[in-house]
């Protein structure tokens, strides 16, 4: 099972990063979802898994760690904030700019 | 204290000067002349001590930790620089107040001179050298000003920046050369660093740091092959190239050199790269004198010249060559200062100062003609001036000193004197001599008074000196020879030195020969300007600007605004990083029994694999592209639940639904495909750098998993103490609500923040006219079926209520079952979101009752209140307490302070989602959505027909 | 205990809070609102950090858990020093973008600035790894929103890229704190500091990744070369009140290495020795670099302004970089510096571009309205960013310069050699924007005086001169805060670490 949730992490990193390297906002967006899927499974694997151990006080006897549950929980909210903010701006670039490029000329800015 | 004060005093007259530029020119002048007067008479007052061989110091504390210390000294070298600072800038700030036109902002010129000489006083004033390096750094900057002062001319620019970088950059090398002295020394006070001459010259940092410090000392000093920047300097107002550039400034470079003489010198080294750089400045900048028309251009190199023969005579080593050195830099600020004077007024009475256009001014300016006469004689060193004394003086050191051959020093320290004759004679001669002409540009005569008088001064001192040089300089030449060398100095001063002396006839032939090279001029000048010349300003020009080419074009290709590139750089870099650190440490496998592989896992594992290899493929495709990301989005969720996380499961699922929620209404407006652009090398370069970053989070996560922890985890404790500690059965509700409760505080604030972000740029993008253009344009694209089936619609309604049941039991069981105040926020939203889907977002707005700002705003103040409530019972921030309460229909449940503070979470998430949404709402009807008088309609452009 | 250590947090989030919850549509309220409250951070700043020099390191248990099981805030003299400066600069800007009416030009503007400076004061404090994960988090979304404040094309597309770029950050950050946590199943910082010590050599390869993740993450947020290309954009298409705001967020990168630096990964400890060291000093070096030659290079006044805060970060990390007490003391010196000149430095760059037409050097425009006091005080700006007397730069840069004695000709040459690049590209730029103007003899621009804006930026200004007539003191008060940090045993006790029975 680990090895199939390594590999999992590992692809889902490697689509974030493919993704992230395009040139148009909205594949970075997608991009930026992946690794923070990856990072949310690889902190949750970090703890190590287990199957029917849920955390809760009287449901069993044997308990996974649920640090690593609650460190995830925090981190998707803040990826879930942060994906919203970066969507609209992508939004705006766009509706500002007409086209949906990422990467800026800057030389030829004159701010 | 006195020291202290006196280096104060100019800057005091520096802001004097900048307030008096309300109350006119006049005023500011006076304030200039008034401080100068006053540093001046505190150092005369100061005199008779220092005179009797004794130092005046004033040491103050600043940093005794770097060695850094305001300690000021003054001894007879210091007495004689601060005697011409002062002095000559008393006549020179006289002169300036009749000089500068009325157009120009005097006050503004008074300051920056007075900042000037506040630093240049600094500087021979300081007893540490780190002191010492401030101040010098302060007169770079200074002059950078001053000779800028005619903001409108280009070369004064372009002059003002060559004299900042060669200076200050001189400057810097200097820091570290004293840096360096400071350390062998093992202090960076002079009073000190003096008596080390044995440490330092024993070190093996003798070298560096003595060509540091003189790399400082002959930029400063323009000497050779630094000397270019001086002569443009000279688009400065004539009293800034009387004052600065040829009088104080310029020999600040010799007052180190001079300071610290007897540490220094003495070695062959200093010998040798000293001497030389002297001589062959001396000579060099003679020859080129001699050939220019420019008044002040001629006595610039002239200063240069002069400036080596000093430099020349310190590097001689020898007690009496530095006396000799001692003795020409007053000669020299007289008479040079005199004649740079002069040179303004002539250049304000003719309206030139070209040689070639003057001649005859003799009969038109007799005061002037006469003050000349006596400063250009004592230039080219006719007795009995005082210029005739320090050159004889010199001649006599030269002859002795062996430079390759015994004759060669004397040889060309007589050519040097040579050229000097020639074109001070040359000064006179084509300015005043010769017949009245016709053709000035403007009719000269004499100036008043106000002008005329410190050239005459100065003139007078020549005469004086050189008259009677035992009363009026030895005294001052032999305290300051003192100082220099470190022994007592007592010499006397002769006019007359005797036939046998080889000065006498060395300068004879200078003299002759001079006159001769002058009859010759005509003819010289024809070979001069016929001989090709390295002009040093074009090659400096090109340096500098081809370094600022480079830079531009370095900065804007590293840095030309390509995120991608950027992105795969630190994808790259991170890579790098943590394969070189995991290999060069010691990594044992783990030995955990992994789980095993069943089917009801397997199966969705493949999905997944197969979703975000679709997604890589597929991608451009952006609504396929979301959907996929959806997917795999749901199956975690299920991994999650299946590996022992029911609150992730949940939390993953709702965040899911929102998300890829707000992604399509987004997508709305975006285009729905993404071009094909990079090539496929490009692509095939991506592929690899993703395919190494999955390859490197694998096997991290595969080491990780595999192994037990080194330490117990702190969870243990967690779940522990979660049902007696923090009165909830759900360990990871309880960390999150209460054991860690911070971080969550944290966290609903990013929510919030975010929702506040949406809205302002919502409204950015609002008031943005090509923004609403391009939404309109947008909107004309694609028109759905039906906007809002009725079907939804209707379900919608009837779910509301229910979802609203279910958001707040999930609220109230999270403490004891999966759950929680983010989860139930969350599943309240999507209600909501529903209503917005089914019914448009108008209709749904026009129903909302409280304005999402309220709902963040309270949700952040009820986390926060539950947070501070603690402190009240004298807790620390956010620590709960908890009771049962039974609430009839629900079984019963603790109350928590905690469950408070999920409130907070919960208003927060909804807030902050909900305003989110409306956010976009808002871009939508921009866009021109219609809003619905009722909740159910058809989509009305297919009522025409659908276009 | 104190319950003062949490105001820096709680007081900038109530007054959040009540921004967004009352009057939003009134400015007066808001600017009232947001003056008071960071006047009274700015109060609090200060008493936290004379509590701090009293007494040593002191913990605040959040919810009353004990360490490491709760979140623990750590006051210590770093801590404390790094809010006053938050606090001060926080308190000029503000003043600031109130007479410059920057706060006009978009919503929500006081609201996200006192979300910002929550951010950064919990970050500074806090004792826990996770938690700075999680504070980051709160600075960096609301720097978002204040970078994009006010809209506009450029802004967006730059801010886009800016968002992006530190969302690769944080996952990094998330990557590290897993690895961590995994090896030593625990996040408070004093107890990670205590288990590393006795760290089983099997895992040696494992901390030495999660270390060096660590470290890059800080480097991103103090944009070391080659992490450093998200800052130019960012910087120059930012309003120039927030980019001035945002010369202490690079800052946080700088202190979070030299925390971790020092206290969990010192350079005692065997498992990874000198690698902060050996990674920053390289970096470092050319971080200086390319920060220089931007500045001479740069086409625009603001980018000009935002290739100097990176060679400013260049020289924070040399510095930090050699890891021994005096060069750490250099670099706080150097830290609170290069904030203040920084900060000033976007200021007047921002006065000269409200001013100007465009901020391209190469155009010869009008002169500016108040281009007299404008040029004086673009010349002090420059002085102090270029680290030359009178200005508290040169002291910083002296003692840098000496803390560096060994490997003197590396580190020497180059910090000379930067700084001579500076000079001459500052000078450059000087003479292009207030003596080229008057080629032209064209009218000035009018425009309004904007008196409290001049005012944020002299009192700038004011503060540099008062470090550095006071620095004799505030190396002294810095030479016990960096020897405090090379002893990290009271940083430890003072968490009480909970021991089983």
């Amino acid at each position: 099972m680990e090895v199939l949730i390594a590999l999992a992490i590992g692809l889902l990193t490697a689509t974030g990063i493919y993704l992230l390297l395009r040139q148009r906002t909205f594949a970075v967006i997608l991009g930026l979802s992946f690794i923070s899927y990856a990072v949310n499974v690889f902190i949750f694997a970090a703890g190590r898994v287990q199957t029917k151990a849920i955390p809760i006080i009287g449901t069993g006897d044997v308990f996974t760690d649920p640090l690593p549950q609650a460190l995830v929980l925090t981190a998707i909210v803040i990826s879930f904030g942060m994906t919203a903010v970066i969507v609209i701006m992508a939004l705006g670039a766009y509706l500002e700019s007409g086209h949906d490029r990422v990467d800026m000329v800057e030389h030829e800015d004159d701010r | 204290m006195t020291l202290a004060l006196i280096a104060a005093v100019p800057f005091l007259g520096a802001v004097l000067a900048s307030l008096a530029i309300r109350f006119g020119r006049g005023a500011s002048a006076m304030a200039a002349g008034f401080a100068t007067a006053l540093a001046l008479g505190l150092v005369v007052w100061q005199a008779p001590v220092v005179l009797q061989g004794q130092m005046v110091v004033t040491p103050i504390d600043w940093m005794p930790a770097l060695g850094l210390n305001a300690n000021f000294m003054l001894d007879g070298l210091g007495l004689l620089f601060a005697g011409l600072i002062l002095g000559i800038g008393l006549l020179i700030v006289l002169y300036a107040h009749f000089y500068l036109a009325a157009e120009y902002p005097a006050g503004q010129f008074f300051t920056y001179l007075m900042l000037f000489q506040g630093a240049m006083l600094g500087i021979v004033l300081s007893d540490n050298i780190l002191l010492l390096l401030i101040f010098w750094e302060l007169t770079s900057l200074s002059s950078f000003l001053l000779i800028g002062f005619w903001k409108h001319l280009p070369e004064g620019r372009q002059g003002a920046r060559m004299a900042l970088a060669v200076t200050s950059g001189g400057g810097l090398a200097m820091i570290a050369g004293m840096l360096i002295l400071g350390q062998i020394a093992g202090s960076y006070d002079l009073s000190v660093i003096l008596t080390q001459k044995e440490a330092i010259q024993a070190s093996d940092w003798y070298l560096p740091a003595l060509i540091l410090i003189l790399l400082g000392a002959f930029t400063k000093s323009a000497q050779f092959p630094f000397h270019f920047w001086l002569p443009h300097a000279m688009a400065a107002p004539t009293p800034v190239s009387a004052y600065l550039h040829s009088a104080t400034m310029v020999k600040a470079g010799l007052f180190v050199i001079a300071r610290l003489w007897p540490v220094l010198a003495g070695t062959p080294e200093w010998f040798w790269i000293v001497a030389t750089t002297g001589m062959v400045t001396m000579v060099m900048a003679a020859k080129i004198a001699l050939f220019k028309d420019d008044l002040k251009a001629l006595l610039a190199f002239s200063t240069v010249s002069h400036l080596g023969l000093i430099t020349m005579l310190l590097g001689f080593g020898t007690k009496a060559a530095a006396t000799v050195a001692v003795f020409h830099i007053i000669n020299h600020a007289t008479f040079k200062a005199a004649l740079f004077l002069l040179a303004g007024i002539i250049d304000h009475a003719a309206h030139t100062r070209d040689l070639r256009r003057l001649g005859g001014l003799r009969t038109l300016m007799p005061i002037t003609f006469a003050i000349t006469t006596l400063a250009s004689l004592s230039m080219a060193g006719i007795p009995p001036l005082n210029g005739f004394l320090s050159k004889e003086m010199m001649l006599e050191e030269a002859a002795q000193a062996v430079w390759l051959t015994p004759w060669a020093m004397g040889l060309l320290a007589t050519l040097g004197a040579l050229f000097s004759v020639a074109y001070s004679f040359r000064f006179l001669a084509h300015g005043f001599l010769g017949p009245v002409r016709h053709d000035y540009p403007h009719t000269p005569h004499d100036p008043s008074v106000g002008l005329w008088f410190a050239p005459g001064l100065l003139a007078g001192l020549v005469v004086a000196i050189g008259l009677f040089p035992m009363l009026t300089a030895s005294w001052l030449v032999n305290a300051a020879a003192s100082a220099v060398t470190g022994t007592p100095v007592q010499k006397t001063i002769h006019l007359w030195h005797g036939l046998e002396a080889p000065a006498l006839w060395m300068s004879l032939a200078a003299v002759g020969a001079g006159l001769a090279l002058l009859g010759l001029y005509p003819r010289l000048r024809a070979i001069w300007d016929a001989a090709p010349r390295p002009e040093a300003k074009t090659i400096f020009d090109a340096a500098i600007g081809g370094l600022a080419r480079v830079a531009r074009g370095v900065t804007g290709w590293l840095h030309d605004g390509a995120l991608t590139r950027a992105a795969a750089i630190a994808t790259l870099t991170i890579l790098a990083a943590g394969t070189a650190t995991f290999v060069t440490g010691t990594h044992l496998a783990g030995t955990r029994t992994m789980l095993p592989v069943e089917a009801v896992a397997a199966i969705p594992w493949a999905v997944l694999m197969l979703a975000a290899f679709a997604t890589i493929l597929m991608h451009r495709n952006r609504l396929v592209a979301l959907i996929l990301t959806g997917i795999v989005g749901l199956i975690l969720s299920a991994g999650f639940a299946y590996l022992s996380a029911p609150d992730l499961a949940i939390t993953q699922l709702a965040v899911e639904v929102v998300t890829v929620l707000l992604m399509l209404i987004a997508l709305n407006f975006l285009p729905k495909e993404t071009p094909v652009e990079s090539t496929s090398w490009r692509r095939l370069r991506d592929l690899g750098i993703a395919g190494l970053a999955g390859a490197g989070a694998t096997a991290l996560a595969f080491a990780l998993m595999t192994r037990e922890a080194a330490f117990d985890p702190i969870s243990a404790f967690h779940l522990a103490q979660s049902k007696p500690g923090a009165g909830g059965t759900n360990a990871v509700n309880t960390i999150i609500v209460d054991f860690r409760g911070y971080d969550t505080f944290g966290e609903i604030i990013v929510l919030g923040i975010a929702a506040l972000i949406i809205f302002a740029l919502t409204e950015a993008i609002l008031r943005s006219p090509t923004a609403l253009a391009a939404l309109a344009r947008g909107r004309r694209r694609d028109v759905a079926g039906d906007r809002h089936p009725m079907m939804l619609a209707v379900a919608t309604r009837f779910l509301l209520p229910l979802a609203l049941m279910a958001g707040i039991y999930l609220y109230l069981r999270g403490h004891n079952l999966p759950g929680g105040g983010f989860v139930a926020g969350l599943v309240v939203a999507i209600a909501l979101l529903m209503q917005y889907i089914a019914s448009g977002f108008a209709w749904s707005q026009a129903r909302q009752r409280v304005d999402h700002h309220t709902v963040i705003g309270a949700g952040v103040l009820v986390a926060w209140a539950a947070g501070v409530g603690a402190l009240v019972f004298g807790l620390p921030f956010l620590t709960s307490g908890y009771d049962y309460v039974s609430l009839w229909p629900l079984e019963t449940f603790e109350l928590t302070t905690a469950s408070i503070f999920d409130l907070g979470v919960f208003l927060c998430v909804l807030g902050a989602v909900m305003l989110s949404l409306a956010s976009l709402s808002r871009l939508a009807r921009a866009g021109g959505e219609p809003v619905n008088p009722t909740a159910f309609d058809i989509d009305p452009s297919r009522a025409e027909g659908g276009r | 205990m104190s319950h003062w250590i949490i105001a820096p947090v709680a007081l900038p989030a109530l007054m959040a809070a009540i921004l967004v919850l009352v009057l939003r549509g009134n400015l007066g309220f808001q600017r009232a609102i947001s003056l008071a409250g960071t006047l009274g951070l700015a109060v609090i700043a200060a008493m936290l950090i004379l509590a701090a020099s009293g007494s040593g390191p002191e913990v605040y248990f959040l919810g009353d858990w004990p360490a490491p099981f709760g979140i623990v805030l750590v006051l210590d003299r770093l801590s404390a020093l790094m809010v006053l400066l938050t606090a001060v600069l926080a308190l000029v800007v503000l003043v600031y973008a109130i007479g410059a009416d920057w706060d006009k030009m978009g919503r929500h503007f006081h609201a996200i600035y006192q979300f910002q400076l929550m951010g950064i004061c919990g970050a500074f404090l806090t004792g826990d790894a996770f938690n700075l994960f999680v504070f980051f988090e709160v600075l960096l979304i609301a720097s978002y929103g204040l970078m994009l404040h006010g809209g506009g094309r450029d802004r967006m597309r730059a801010g886009f890229q800016y968002v992006a770029f530190n969302l690769i950050g944080s996952t990094l950050f998330l990557f590290a704190l897993a690895t961590i946590y995994s090896v030593t199943g625990t996040l408070n910082m004093a107890d990670l500091a205590v288990k590393l010590q006795t760290l089983p050599p099997g895992d040696v390869a494992l901390i030495r990744v999660a270390a060096v993740l660590l470290l890059l993450v800080f480097a991103i947020k103090g944009a070391l070369v080659p992490l450093h290309f998200w800052l130019p954009g960012a910087y120059a298409h930012a309003p120039g009140v927030v980019a001035a705001l945002f010369a202490v967020m690079t800052k946080i990168g700088a202190y979070a290495a030299l925390r971790f630096g020092t206290l969990v990964f010192p350079p005692g400890l065997e498992a990874t020795a000198t690698l902060y060291r050996d990674v920053l000093l390289p970096a470092a070096l050319v971080t200086l670099v390319v920060g220089a030659v931007g500045v001479l290079g740069a086409v625009t006044l603001p980018r000009l302004a935002a290739f100097a805060a990176i060679a400013s970060m260049g020289m924070v990390f040399v510095g930090i970089s050699a890891f021994t007490p005096a060069a750490t003391s250099a670099a706080l010196y150097y830290i609170v510096h290069s904030t203040l000149a920084g900060a000033a430095l976007f200021l007047v760059s921002d006065l000269a571009m409200r001013r100007r037409a465009h901020g391209r050097l190469d155009a010869v425009l009008p002169p500016m309205a108040q281009g007299g006091l404008l040029a004086a005080l673009f010349l002090v700006a420059a002085i102090a960013s270029a680290g030359m007397p009178p200005l508290s730069g040169f002291i910083g840069k002296l003692l840098i310069l000496s803390a560096w004695r060994d490997a003197a000709w590396l580190v020497w040459s180059f910090i000379l050699a930067a700084t001579f690049v500076m000079l001459v590209g500052l000078a450059r730029a000087g003479s292009q924007l207030f003596w080229k103007a008057h080629d032209g003899q064209a009218r000035a621009t009018s425009h309004p005086p904007e008196p409290w804006a001049f005012t944020a930026v002299i009192t700038l200004i004011g503060l540099m001169a008062g470090i550095a007539v006071l620095a004799g003191p505030i190396t002294a008060w810095l030479d016990v805060t960096a020897a405090g940090l090379y002893d990290p045993s009271t940083y430890i006790e003072a968490n009480r670490l909970y021991q089983e029975p």
